[in-house]
């Protein structure tokens, strides 16, 4: 378990190096989330994303990528809902160890 | 809101990406904008045509990669993104490989394109 | 139309992109270290006289820099008829 000095006060990392797929567990749990293979797809799509853009997406973004990347079923918002509620770029991104998105509404 | 009722934003950049911060400033306001998914469209002008050279590597600075950040235009649905010709010409810039995919105008084309716009941004 | 206020001296790119840019029809408002350009008879006097708008300057900031002999052609402003020309003008691109 990373100690809570290691998480800014909205529970993101404060160093993006510190991220394993531990961590990422340990994060989720956080968020009442429990990791399954779909989560682990969209956040191994985050983690692409923010390598190739040098930044986290907003929800549009990412909805835009998931359906260029894994299909038009998985390119909508009511499917990343249903693996990270209410706010699916922010909690995605939160768990796959990303800065948080600006504008995310 | 129909998308006629919508006011078309043209952000007009001026400045090259790690000279100041207005490059990182004008991808801000265009990526707020287009998560509120206003009409909005780039102009990279004279010196701002400098940040659509490739393969930029920042990361020796401490700072956000530009070109990386403008290559996620197209994800946000921002496909207008227009390059003054000359400028590029003149830095030898190949646009083919640049970022973004941009269209190229003329330096007679830009003010029939800016008054294309409810409203003008300046970076 | 568009007003453009020139907040950048005469040897700036910024200066250049606004005068390839501005023309008849057009407001152009000098401010700042764009003053400069105001001076008689010199080359970017010239420049700007070519370029078609019409032309102001900021009063203030042309003591400022010493400016006691403006071009003719420009008109010298206060704050209050800058906003006028804001109102006047729906689009304005600022060069800095």
């Amino acid at each position: 378990m990373l100690p809570t000095s290691h998480f800014d006060t909205d529970g993101f990392l404060r160093n993006l190096s510190d991220w394993n797929p531990q961590v990422a567990e340990q994060i989720a749990m956080a968020e009442g989330i429990k990791l399954e293979p779909s989560h682990w797809e969209i956040l191994e799509l985050l983690r692409t994303y923010y390598v190739e853009f040098d930044s986290s997406p907003a929800m549009r973004a990412l909805v835009k990528y998931c359906a260029l990347n894994l299909g038009p079923d998985k390119g909508k918002s009511i499917y990343l809902l249903s693996l990270f509620p209410g706010s699916p770029a922010k909690i995605g991104c939160k768990v796959a160890g990303l800065p948080k998105p600006d504008n995310c509404l | 809101m129909t998308t006629r009722d919508k006011k078309r934003m043209l952000v007009v950049i001026r400045h090259s990406p790690y000279g100041s911060s207005l490059a990182k400033a004008s991808l801000d306001v265009v990526l707020a904008a287009a998560a509120f998914e206003q009409n909005i469209a780039l102009l990279f002008l004279g010196d701002g045509v400098l940040q659509l050279i490739p393969r930029q590597e920042s990361s020796a600075l401490g700072k956000k990669n530009i070109g990386r950040q403008l290559a996620s235009l197209p994800l946000y649905d921002i496909d207008s993104v227009y390059v003054d010709a000359e400028a590029a010409a003149r830095y030898n810039i190949d646009l083919t490989i640049s970022p973004v995919d941009t269209q190229s105008i003329s330096t007679g084309e830009i003010h029939q394109l800016m008054t294309e716009f409810d409203h003008i941004l300046g970076f | 139309m568009i007003l453009h206020t020139l907040n950048a001296a005469p040897s700036s790119p910024a200066f250049n992109d606004c005068l390839k840019i501005a023309r008849t029809h057009d407001a152009l408002v000098l401010m700042g270290d764009g003053v400069y350009a105001a001076i008689d008879s010199a080359e970017a006097y010239s420049a700007l006289l070519s370029c078609g708008a019409k032309l102001y300057m900021l009063l203030t900031d042309a003591k400022v820099a010493g400016i006691s002999a403006p071009g003719a052609n420009i008109t010298a402003i206060d704050m209050d008829d800058l906003v006028a020309l804001t109102e006047e003008f729906p689009r304005q691109q600022a060069w800095y």
